[in-house]
């Protein structure tokens, strides 16, 4: 075994065990940080006479329907271009490496069971869209003056954290620029950055989107929150 | 205004009660820019010191990175930042659900222990 492969073996192996248990006992604990910061509020005292919606299926219903009637004047409506960019890439994140043929079966030889998989001509387009959303919202960075002037360089970083395993996987995959096996290495050990990094850097985030749009209760949070946050610790 | 120095005590104790909201939001923002619109200030000018990301990094972040530790002129600026650019209307809107209104007004808080608020007969320092 070349020194290559041996480091290919553990980055394959015990590492990416060890990225995956980081990753979800981070996000476990993160959670549990932010839900021991919310509150749930004290219900209004409304009299009887007053109280126009008494179902809260109903309730929940009109404030769904609040919301579409209101999409025009949220950002969808505002930044239509960039919203869309933002969601596409967001959910390209993520399904592409969850359902890719290559991850699937590595899981399978691993615990016997995987996930359904993507075709490898859909992967490889959801690869291309991930990249080109990077390159977009780079050069968004970089020329917008708007958004240069809250860039920091570690912005840049996170953004070249985040697509460098998509694209080191696509060259590997195309067997495109360096050997396959540096490529791959390469591959997997940006994968396993990420996966740590998540819970603890500003892709934390990813955890936080869900506190503020269906827990705490807010004039565009979706569904029906009651709670709010509680961040001065109590004297 | 009689030039004085910053008292950091009363700065420190706001951020002291503060941090857990203050570096959430920090670490949360994603220098996205997205709030930009929502803000009826860059709406009407485009000048990005109207971003409402803007104003909360230049003002309570600063403050938070520097654990009160700024000159008076910075403190002056952070002044002109919550007051002269900002009305603190509470419109402006995250899609992370970073309460930016809130942050600005720990700052504008901060700014008071210093003597330092809105003054209606005069122009702000910078801009
Ligand atoms: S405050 Fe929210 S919308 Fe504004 S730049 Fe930060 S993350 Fe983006
Ligand atoms: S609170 Fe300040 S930053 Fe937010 S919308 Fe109003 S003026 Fe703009």
């Amino acid at each position: 075994m070349t020194f290559q492969d041996q480091i290919l073996y553990i980055v394959q192996g015990p590492i990416v065990w060890i990225a995956f248990m980081i990753f979800v006992a981070g996000i476990i604990g993160q959670t549990f940080r932010l839900s021991r910061m919310i509150r749930k509020n004290q219900p209004l005292r409304i009299s009887d006479s007053a109280k126009t919606v008494k179902n809260k299926k109903k309730e929940r219903w009109q404030r769904w329907m609040h919301h579409i009637g209101q999409v025009k004047t949220t950002m969808i409506g505002t930044s239509p271009f960039l919203t869309t960019v933002s969601i596409i890439f967001h959910i390209c994140l993520f399904i592409t490496p969850i359902f890719l043929m290559g991850h699937n079966v590595l899981l399978k030889a691993a615990i016997g069971l995987s996930l359904p998989s993507f075709s490898e001509p859909v992967s490889d387009i959801l690869t291309l869209i991930v990249l080109f959303c990077g390159l977009f919202f780079l050069l968004r960075r970089l020329l917008l003056r708007r958004v240069r002037i809250i860039t920091t360089p570690y912005d840049i970083l996170l953004l070249l954290v985040v697509v460098f395993p998509f694209f080191t996987g696509f060259l590997a995959h195309h067997h495109l620029l360096l050997n396959y096996k540096l490529m791959i290495m390469l591959h997997i050990i940006s994968g396993e950055l990420i996966l740590i990094m998540i819970p603890f850097s500003k892709f934390f985030h990813m955890i936080f989107f869900f506190f503020g749009r269906f827990l705490i209760v807010n004039e565009y949070s979706l569904g029906l929150p009651k709670r709010n946050w509680q961040f001065q610790t109590r004297e | 205004m009689a030039k004085k120095n910053i008292d950091t005590a009363p700065i420190q104790k706001i951020l002291k009660k503060n941090k857990r909201e203050i570096k959430l939001g920090l670490k949360v923002c994603a220098h996205c820019s997205l709030c930009a619109e929502s803000c009826f200030l860059y709406q009407a000018t485009k000048d990005p010191k109207y971003m409402p990301s803007y104003k909360f990094i230049n003002s309570i972040g600063r403050l938070y990175r520097k654990n009160g530790k700024l000159s008076r002129g910075e403190m002056t600026k952070i002044r002109d930042i919550v007051w002269h650019d900002c009305v603190l209307c509470s419109r402006c809107y995250c899609p992370f659900g970073i309460n930016i209104p809130s942050l600005i007004a720990l700052a504008r808080q901060a700014c008071r222990t210093q003597d330092l608020y809105r003054e209606y007969d005069k122009e702000p320092t910078e801009g």
